[in-house]
């Protein structure tokens, strides 16, 4: 078991710098995921700490040890990859066992482990098939198994789930938790799904090219995102996004966002008071954008016209693109009513889960918590 | 009975298949034929195609005027070593033009591809006085020295080695199996159709090989079958075709139940060396 430091680790190929600066610390047993867009430098800072590539600044340490110079074989860990990376000529039995027949493991100590893997995924009876005889979600758990007789003291994921469909995706993330739960292992997961990074990992660590956005929990990402890309990038729905300026009126402070305006919520106008006059971008997620007809009392006064776009039923509830004057929102309401296209429809928001965002790169949120 | 108009076209191609396949088969059943008969039954009016009764005699005399039991053993020597050898440099050197990256690795792997366009005659007399040099004319060595390394089997064999994704490259090495352990561990087994067309298609090649043997051996001790058998057409045979087809169906009867027990991978390795090739 270990924890895991890359510091100031830097990555590039060529004259592209795939891994800028990159400083984590992932603790012993934690469940971290790097998230982020296809070439982000995710899947790369992952290789890094395989050892699959050699960073061309900092140190990666594994435990109490250094591992810059070791190879991958020598850093105890152990890797499932996207695409599986069954030996095809090999069974399931050997696929699990050859890793520690290389290292010359004694013959029952090997059967051992294997049938111990075997049995917490729920693939004995396939130990004598060989890989093209399995399903691709059999296969990922050959994949895992081939992890966990290693005992390694750090588990690394490459986007395992990609190549699976939805339903065994969902399955899987399931398995996944539970292995970690039962493994007290730590693990570092790779992802571009944001639905992953939410519902798995104890630590989220966003990336967008080559950088760290943002470390934290889950929910603490969610609710606090640093800048517009993680905001953007987390939660889905996709946040709304309105470029608005703040106006002071009648001792009020408002969002401007010309097709219509919006108080800001007593509790925020400190932290937004020093914003008066200035441009900002407003963000607001869907599930806090409500049809006024059926919203809480408390939002009902903070309401906007809109012609509904697109209805998207999803059964559990209904996303609606909708256009507000000169914007486009999504709005994620509950299962209340039947809704039409071109229906006008008015909006309640939740100002008190609205954020800010500086309109200048880096865009990052105005906070408004200690 | 009527016959579809599908039976009718099949019926068609089966005609004109047997046809072709009787035009291409009769020389061999004929060679067959000739070695069981006696002198006087080789040309006779009504051609005989099934000899009766067989006279085995032909064979025992053939293997009394030449050693072609000596031929048999030279010749699979000679095949075997080439090929024993030319799997060990192929793999090896397509293990290192697919899967490493090394200055200068286009450039000498074009120059491979060059010695693939180079007619094979237009090296026959360097490698001679190089054997000569050598002291190496006249042994089974100097047939099969030339043909140790192979640009064609190297090529085939770098494509099928590029095929094999680098992800399980990279499971391999976290495993503990990287460089030349992932060539034998992961690589070779997977690449074993390739090996086996290769092998198929050097053993045929060097089994017929006659003008480079030929060249460098002067004695019976260190001939091959094909040089064998040309040699008892000159000297041994004078005009007695019986011993002739005897001896030809000898040298010619291990390719053909070669061909027999491996036809389906004789076809597989055509097809693969064309469609990689």
């Amino acid at each position: 078991m270990a924890k895991v430091i890359l510091e100031n680790v830097t990555k590039q190929f060529g004259t592209v710098q795939a891994v800028k600066d990159f400083n984590l610390t992932v603790e012993d047993k934690e469940f971290a995921i790097l998230v982020g867009p296809s070439g982000c430098g995710k899947s790369t800072a992952l290789r890094m700490i395989a050892g699959l590539e050699e960073p061309n600044t900092g140190t990666i340490s594994i435990g109490d040890r250094v591992v810059n110079d070791l190879p991958p074989k020598d850093r105890d860990i152990a890797m499932v990859f996207q695409e599986y990376a069954l030996y095809p000529h090999m069974s399931v039995y050997k696929n699990m066992a050859f890793g520690l027949k290389l290292r010359k493991f004694p013959k029952n100590e090997i059967d051992q482990r294997v049938r111990d893997a075997a049995e917490i995924l729920s693939i004995q009876d396939f130990l004598d098939r060989k890989p093209k005889q399995l399903s691709g979600g059999q296969r990922q758990r050959v994949a895992v198994g081939r992890a966990i007789v290693r005992k390694p003291a750090v588990f690394l994921f490459d986007e395992p789930l990609s190549n699976l469909d939805a339903k065994l995706r969902v399955q899987m993330r399931a398995e996944l938790s539970k292995l970690h739960d039962r493994l007290q292992t730590t693990i570092i997961y790779v992802t571009h799904d944001q639905v992953e990074a939410m519902t798995m990992g104890t630590k989220i660590v966003v990336m967008k090219d080559g950088w760290i956005q943002q470390v934290g929990s889950p929910l603490g990402v969610y609710n606090y995102p640093v800048n517009l890309f993680v905001a953007g990038f987390i939660g889905s729905p996709v946040m709304n996004f309105i470029p608005c300026r703040i106006i002071s009126k009648d001792n009020r402070l408002l969002m401007d966002a010309e097709s219509f305006q919006l108080p800001i919520p007593e509790k925020k106008v400190p932290y937004y008071q020093s914003l008066a006059g200035s441009e900002v971008i407003f963000g607001i997620r869907p599930n806090d954008i409500y049809d006024r007809a059926f919203a809480p009392e408390n939002i009902k006064i903070n309401t906007v016209r809109s012609v509904i776009d697109v209805i998207e039923p999803l059964g559990s509830e209904i996303h609606l693109n909708v256009t507000a004057g000169k914007h486009d929102l999504i709005a994620a309401v509950d299962v209340q009513t039947v809704y039409k296209v071109h229906q006008e429809l008015e909006l309640a928001f939740d100002l008190n889960r609205m954020h800010l965002f500086q309109k200048e790169p880096p865009n990052l949120r105005v906070k408004t918590e200690q | 009975m009527k016959f579809s108009r599908k039976s009718r076209d099949r019926l068609g191609l089966h005609l004109i298949l047997g046809l072709v396949s009787l035009v291409t088969v009769a020389p061999y059943f004929w060679i067959l034929s000739t070695s069981l008969k006696y002198r006087t039954e080789v040309f006779t009016q009504i051609p005989k195609w099934i000899p009766w009764p067989i006279n085995i005699q032909n064979y025992l005399e053939v293997f009394q005027m030449a050693p072609f039991h000596l031929y048999l053993i030279n010749t699979i020597i000679v095949v075997a070593g080439i090929l024993a050898i030319q799997l060990v440099t192929i793999t090896l050197a397509a293990y290192v033009f697919g899967r490493r990256n090394f200055w200068g690795r286009e450039f000498f792997f074009f120059l491979f591809l060059i010695q693939m366009m180079i007619p094979i005659h237009a090296t026959f007399l360097p490698n001679f006085l190089t054997l000569k040099r050598f002291d190496l004319l006249n042994t089974r060595i100097a047939m099969m020295l030339p043909f140790f390394a192979s640009g064609y089997g190297t090529f085939l064999l770098r494509q099928a080695f590029r095929q094999i994704p680098r992800a399980l490259e990279d499971a391999a090495v976290i495993d503990g199996c990287g460089g030349l352990r992932f060539l034998w561990h992961v690589l070779v087994p997977l690449a074993k159709p390739t090996l086996i067309a290769f092998s198929i298609i050097s053993i045929v090649s060097h089994w017929n090989d006659y003008l480079w043997p030929l060249i460098v051996t002067d004695t019976p001790e260190v001939r091959t079958l094909t040089i064998g058998l040309g040699m008892f057409v000159q000297q041994e045979s004078g005009a007695d075709w019986t011993l002739l087809m005897a001896a030809t169906a000898f040298v010619t009867a291990p390719m053909l139940i070669f061909f027999l027990v491996f036809q389906k991978k004789f076809v597989e390795s055509f097809m693969l060396s064309g469609m990689k090739g």
